[in-house]
């Protein structure tokens, strides 16, 4: 094994021998620990009753990273301490030459303070507020400095739109991208991004640790996510968290003055985030069962395909799909449509060709609720209440709308039997960042003048 | 709360029915009804009588072509589609050993309706069964009274195949050996369980085996069929 490929990793094996002068820096930690009536694996932190993962020679086994080659209490974890073999220099690394909003510009500089300070913190920025570039200043003067740096988040396709933008950001610097279904192998890089899955395979490796949408399924609710992040950092680095719909859990660490929080609550062009309309239909599957739109359904589409408007079509279920998309090309014959959920193979072409306007309408589930640009488009939850969509996903979905400067507007449209909590909290917290930002003068004057 | 082994889901606790007419024992639910429902389970009657795939005869095409040994039959509880596929990964490659109870119960059931003097399932490999730290179909069985009546075999060295004689060449695919003396299966009805049923030439080997230590049936189970 080539030696670089330990450094602040944790590799899972019964042996491993390096070139000897290396050996006395190596890290053997055992692989889970037993007690009498658990067994805690000491690479994803979880815990499990000894008994149910009990294997027939009296060995046990973790059942909740196994996805990653499974651990075993027979097996150690082995790595070498993080030696950062990067490049100082003193010329920037920083080929973005964007401009910053006076708003983001100082969260920005409060970014690079937590980075130099290597402490733990939250940045709470609505949808479209322009997060990334945020992060390109205080990454700049990490790197001049060869610190090593890690962008994490728990969804792919947030990583798979994060990279080529920190390639184009960083053009000499190189990035390794690691997810589950990935071919390239790892290799040891100033810059990773990876799902928060992988950065379970780090032990003490980044200077400086971000992970954006932190609150995304699937670790939206997962004990894990900290536990890996803090695993993954060395001791002293940064850990910055970023998301639009922090968790309540992750807002009582601030409480308990685990993080400092700050907040951006304007999109980078100043424009107030489109607010939700919703509208009560009822049995709107039974309607699609009989090849039916329900009415106020039909009226919405009907008044967007006139005015060639091009929309998100949000729905619970996978199996929601196809009948809705026969549906509409039966009403709207001239429409392009097409259909994408989790396990679609095609999902990234569709996601390419909606926004290369080849597409007027993707029908799609919770999937696409982030992590996607489009310009100058609506949005359509059909069956809001349904139990899938969160209040974050609600807020996520909504924030889809007016993401561009030139199209700062659009159409957010919920159909649901009732107003759910989700709902409801999700129409609150749009209002109050809205308040919020105009209050604090992050929004544009009035247009109407 | 518990959740569902194979796609995470919460898990709510349901009596069926099917349960309650039944008298049936209310058992941990392993699986959330989205996976049970992707489940396609392979009726007996209409499954082939050679191999156990669902067929409209009684026969497949394949069962009707020569297969050794010829009076050999096989019963396969499920047809092996996506979930099974995914339930086989997680259970022998990922090796997420509760796994084994989700079936037991169904297997027990099955094994019971053959009747049968011995059930043997079908070994791994030492490596294997080291780096996997237990043996699937056996895991399958917990629930049964089992005999390990074979052991895999070291293969012998690789040679051509056009060295070999007929003779060798046949010695050399069969991946098992009798484990026990060959009195223990002479004139007994033996049940060979394994996981997978695909080309049939694993268990057809073991079966072929066992009749020549003189069993007077040598039946199959396995999971799947696919
Ligand atoms: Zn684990
Ligand atoms: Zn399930
Ligand atoms: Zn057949």
């Amino acid at each position: 094994m080539q030696i670089e490929q330990l450094f602040g990793r944790q590799i899972l094996s019964e042996q491993l021998s390096v070139a000897s002068s290396w050996q006395s820096q190596l890290i053997r930690r055992p692989a889970m620990m037993v007690t009498d009536q658990w067994v805690i694996c000491q690479r994803c932190g979880q815990r499990t009753v000894k008994q149910t993962v009990r294997l027939p020679q009296g060995d046990y086994y973790c059942p909740h990273c196994f996805q990653l080659g499974r651990v075993t209490a027979s097996q150690w974890l082995w790595s070498l301490p993080e030696p950062n073999q990067f490049a100082v220099r003193t010329d920037s690394p920083l080929d973005w030459t964007g401009e910053l909003t006076a708003a983001q510009k100082a969260c920005s500089r409060q970014i690079d303070e937590v980075f130099t300070a290597g402490k733990t913190h939250l940045l709470w920025a609505v949808t479209g507020a322009g997060k990334t570039e945020m992060l390109f200043y205080g990454i700049e003067q990490a790197l001049k400095k060869g610190l090593r740096i890690g962008i994490a988040s728990p969804r792919i396709d947030v990583c798979l739109e994060l990279a080529p933008r920190f390639q184009a950001a960083f053009t000499s610097i190189p990035q390794v991208v690691l997810y589950g279904e990935m071919k390239r192998p790892y290799h040891y890089c100033q810059l990773t991004i990876c799902t928060t899955h992988q950065l379970l395979r780090f032990y003490h490796a980044f200077d400086i640790l971000v992970v954006d949408e932190v609150d995304a399924f699937p670790f939206a609710a997962d004990p894990g996510l900290n536990y890996a992040a803090e695993q993954a950092k060395k001791e002293a680095g940064a850990l910055l968290y970023l998301t639009a719909t922090p968790s309540k859990a992750l807002l009582r660490q601030e409480k308990q003055k685990q993080l400092t929080v700050s907040y951006l609550p304007a999109r980078y062009h100043g424009y107030p985030l489109p607010e939700i309309k919703l509208k009560l239909t009822s049995r709107w599957r039974q309607s699609l069962a009989k090849q039916r739109l329900p009415s106020v359904v039909k009226a919405t589409l009907k008044k967007m395909v006139t005015q060639k408007r091009r929309f998100l079509l949000f729905v619970p279920r996978v199996s929601d799909l196809t009948r809705l998309q026969a549906i509409i090309q039966l009403q709207f014959s001239a429409l392009k449509t097409a259909t994408v959920h989790a396990g679609d193979v095609n999902r990234h072409e569709k996601v390419q060709q909606m926004r290369d306007g080849v597409l007027d309408c993707l029908i799609t589930t919770t999937i696409l609720e982030r992590g996607v640009t489009f310009a100058d488009i609506d949005v359509i939850v059909l069956g809001a209440d349904d139990a899938v969509f969160s209040t974050a996903a609600l807020v996520q979905i909504a924030g889809r709308a007016g993401r561009k400067a030139e199209f700062p507007e659009g159409l957010v449209a919920f159909f649901a039997e009732g107003q759910t909590r989700a709902i409801k909290e999700a129409r609150r917290q749009i209002k109050f960042v809205n308040r919020k930002a105009r209050q604090t003068g992050l929004l544009r004057g009035d247009t109407h003048d | 709360m518990t959740e569902c082994l194979l796609c995470h889901r919460p898990l709510l606790p349901q009596l069926t029915l099917w349960q309650v007419l039944n008298f049936q024992p209310v058992e941990d639910e392993l699986l959330c009804q989205t996976c049970v429902g992707q489940l396609e389970p392979i009726p007996v009657d209409q499954a082939c009588t050679g191999c156990g795939r669902l067929c409209a005869k009684k026969y497949c095409s394949d069962c009707l072509r020569w297969q050794t040994p010829p009076n050999f039959k096989n019963r396969a509880l499920f047809r092996y589609n996506d979930i099974l596929k995914q339930y086989i990964s997680q259970y022998k490659f990922y090796g997420d050993y509760r796994l084994k109870n989700v079936f037991q119960t169904q297997i027990k059931r099955e094994v019971e309706r053959f009747d049968a003097d011995l059930v043997i399932p079908i070994p791994v490999n030492p490596a294997t069964l080291q780096q996997r730290g237990f043996n699937q179909v056996a895991g399958l069985l917990e629930k049964v009274e089992t005999t390990d009546g074979l052991a895999t075999r070291e293969l012998v060295k690789r040679q051509p195949q056009s060295e070999k004689n007929r003779q060798q060449r046949l010695q050399t695919e069969q991946p098992f050996v009798i484990n026990l003396a060959s009195e223990k299966f002479n004139k007994k009805r033996v049940l060979i369980v394994d996981d997978i049923y695909t080309t049939g030439r694993t268990i057809r080997h073991a079966a072929t085996l066992l009749q020549n230590a003189g069993a007077s049936e040598v039946m199959g189970l396995t999971l799947a069929h696919g």
